[in-house]
């Protein structure tokens, strides 16, 4: 595949500007953010949503763009996760902080399980198995109503001060702010992250699996550790929704759920991670603003949209984005 | 990136200033308006409009506004975040509607801080409100539908019976309400179900039940194919000819069903809180206003009655707060009103702030061309049996 070409190349002078990419996804990432802010000071719920959702677009990318899995069972994780954090909040554990922490957790030993058995296999058997070990997790979530509240949610829970110092808020400025704070850093460990040697193995799984054995590689355990990083991000994700809603229903662990987010992926461009992010920004913001202006058809507009983006830009729009600015550089070059 | 700084610019540009108009007062609903359960929020929007056509758009001098928001599944997340919206940017003085439990729980913390009473539509779960005082309730809960179920089998003569729901939250809650008072009036449950939701093979069933030697079925099933097809096996697996009866909530047997269940269904009985078929002027009055809006008679559901209701609630909010953004004396001023709604004479209960009303014993039954259901018997002035254990 080309992706890793481009990659490789664009950080050419290697040690020099080692970080340079990372910390660039980070300024804009954050400049992103703040303009949103400033923009749009209503509507910071639907931000703080689309950051929570980013997460899980975000780990499915670690699974299916980096390392060729393809899955619809990864909401799986980011609702237990999300179950997991609600649970805690309500046995004392307030600290949104910590609560994170019980999201990770969570999410990295469900995203190991999931990758024993999701990576397994592959092609159709994967993508079956997929689906159902999530529709196992979805029906288990709705028969432990002890635990997930069934298909009323797990309610009643709430996080105390972030830091001890920062309340949430009606605005939902503290759920943001947190939020694109933990996007930020969580972005950039991954940019580099990917650059890794571990992560360049698992795109070279991705690219020949054969290939990698041949040459030594042992790639189902490296499939699994992947799964492992993956769930820890969509646990981050899992744990902030629960953080900033204060509800975890049926929804999070749900096929939709899953299917919207390999939707998001693949608009945005798979095998990128800010293709990833683009990728749910868009795709929320779009759905958001079509359905406030037309509750009763918009998802006719969003399913349109849709198949006019995956005709014109099969490979997503990060990538559509990336060539078309590579042909107006050449074209400034040579003139 | 050089061209990152005009995506922004782009951006920037975009932005809209909402303009806050003084006197027109908003009131921001919640609905399945897309999706599976269109027909249901559309019916929200019906019975509102229906309400708005018969008393004007005005409230004194305030004029009132309706905006209407879609949430077509169970997402809390999504809910809670068209809630702040509604409430931070469009400036709403009131909530309304929610059809999905998990929807309605997600907004109840905004209330207090955001000062908006939210007046729940549908959202049938006993704990909605005690989430918060704010929130005044004029649909109905399984609880309050299914005690006098439990009664109707027991006048029946029903000793041995088989509970059969779906699995989930509603059907829960059913199963536990009838099993409680049927059980504490000395009848026996000799068979417990719980039915995956999507299944539409209900013949396994059917035989456990027949296996049970109860002399009556009590279901709980929302509406849709399942229904249509837990009827059929009823009748096919020769339950219907051996004289068990079949007895269930009106969800399952709302009117838009009817036909599809066709003459398999007449018979069965259910309670339920409203009937399209109730007879009374103020339903006349009502159907009539919900067909100038735009309502097709087989379209009518019980939504377009709570949200009717609840349109009328939030008008005496407003003409009691004289406009003002007040939740507290907006809340005391609908606490233990009393009015007649197209469903019977109904009251909010002053402690629960949930809606108290008749609850029917119905029958499918064919009336012309028209399957209804026909009442025969009334439970009066019901309270939520959820919350008044």
């Amino acid at each position: 595949m080309t992706a890793i070409g481009t990659t490789t190349a664009a950080g050419a002078p290697r040690l020099p500007g080692w970080v340079r990419y990372e910390v660039t996804a980070f300024a804009v990432v954050t400049a992103l953010g703040l303009i949103g802010y400033l923009v749009f000071p209503f509507d910071l719920a639907l931000l703080t949503r689309i950051i929570a959702v980013t997460f899980l677009v975000l780990s499915l990318d670690l699974v299916t763009g980096y390392a060729g899995v393809v899955t619809l069972g990864q909401a799986a994780i980011f609702g237990v996760a999300a179950y997991a954090v609600g649970n805690a909040c309500l046995a004392g554990i307030t600290d949104p902080v910590m609560l994170l922490g019980v999201g990770i957790i969570a999410g990295a030993l469900m995203g190991l399980v999931s990758g024993v058995l999701i990576s397994r296999f592959s092609a159709l058997p994967q993508l079956v198995i997929s689906i159902a070990f999530g529709q196992l997790v979805a029906a288990l979530a709705n028969k432990l109503a002890q635990f997930t509240g069934g298909s009323d949610g797990l309610a009643g829970f709430a996080p105390s001060a972030v830091l001890g110092v920062f309340e949430f808020d009606i605005f939902g400025r503290t759920s943001f702010g947190f939020s694109l704070v933990v996007l930020a850093v969580v972005l950039a460990l991954l940019l580099r992250f990917v650059q890794s040697p571990f992560g360049l193995m698992c795109r070279g799984i991705r690219d020949d699996a054969l290939r990698a054995r041949m040459i030594g590689t042992a790639v189902y355990p490296r499939l699994i550790v992947m799964y492992g990083v993956s769930g820890a991000v969509a646990g981050v994700g899992g744990a902030l929704s629960a953080i900033n809603v204060g509800v975890v229903s049926l929804h999070s662990v749900s096929f939709e759920m899953s299917a919207e987010a390999l939707v998001m992926l693949v608009v945005g461009g798979a095998g990128h991670l800010l293709g990833a992010v683009f990728g749910s920004i868009l795709f929320q913001i779009f759905g958001h603003f079509v359905g406030s202006t037309n509750p009763f058809h918009w998802m006719t507009i969003v399913g349109g949209t849709l198949i006019l983006i995956t005709l014109f830009a099969p490979k997503g729009l990060y990538s559509a984005f990336a060539s078309a600015m590579a042909k107006f550089r050449k074209s400034r070059v040579s003139q | 990136m050089h061209s990152l700084g005009r995506i922004l610019g782009a951006l920037v540009a975009s932005a809209v200033v909402s303009v806050a108009h003084a006197d027109t007062i908003k009131v921001g609903v919640i609905g399945p308006m897309s999706g599976p359960y269109a027909l249901f929020g559309q019916n929200f929007k019906w019975g509102i409009d229906a309400w708005v056509a018969e008393n004007g758009d005005t409230v004194g001098d305030h004029k009132v506004e309706f905006i209407f928001r879609d949430e077509e599944s169970p997402d809390p997340a999504k809910s809670k975040a068209l809630a702040q919206e509604l409430i931070v940017k469009d400036r709403v003085q009131y909530l309304a509607g929610t059809y999905f439990t998990p929807n309605a729980m997600a907004a109840a913390p905004l209330l207090a801080q955001g000062k908006v009473p939210l007046v729940v539509m549908n959202a049938a779960t006993s704990s909605i409100v005690e989430k918060s005082p704010y929130i005044v309730r004029t649909s109905f809960t399984m609880w309050q539908n299914t005690v006098p179920a439990a009664k109707v089998a027991k006048d029946m003569g029903s000793d041995k019976v088989a509970i059969a729901v779906s699995d989930y939250g509603p059907g829960h809650d059913a199963r536990d309400a009838f099993k409680a008072t049927f059980e504490e009036m000395g009848g026996e449950v000799v068979e417990e179900v719980n039915m995956p939701l999507s299944t539409t093979d209900f013949g396994p069933i059917m035989q456990r039940i027949k296996d049970s030697g109860a002399d009556t079925i009590f279901t709980f099933l929302p509406s849709g194919p399942p229904t249509l097809a837990f009827v059929k096996a009823y009748i096919d697996n020769g339950l219907k000819a051996d004289g068990i009866k079949l007895l269930s909530t009106g969800d399952v047997v709302t009117e838009p069903d009817l036909p599809a269940i066709g003459e398999a269904g007449l018979g069965i009985l259910s309670t339920y809180h409203y009937a399209v078929s109730h007879d009374s002027p103020e339903n006349a009055a009502f159907l009539e206003a919900m067909k100038t809006v735009g309502a097709k008679p087989g379209e009518v559901t019980m939504t377009a009655v709570a949200a009717y209701d609840g349109a009328r609630l939030i008008y005496e909010m407003i003409e009691a707060t004289d406009g003002k953004q007040d939740p507290d004396t907006a809340i005391e001023a609908v606490k233990g009103m009393s009015w007649a709604s197209p469903r019977g004479p109904v009251s909010i209960d002053p402690q629960t702030r949930h809606i108290k009303q008749n609850v029917y014993l119905r029958e499918v039954a064919k009336e012309g061309d028209t399957f209804i259901n026909k009442e025969t018997q009334t439970f009066e002035a019901q309270p939520d049996w959820g919350l008044a254990e």
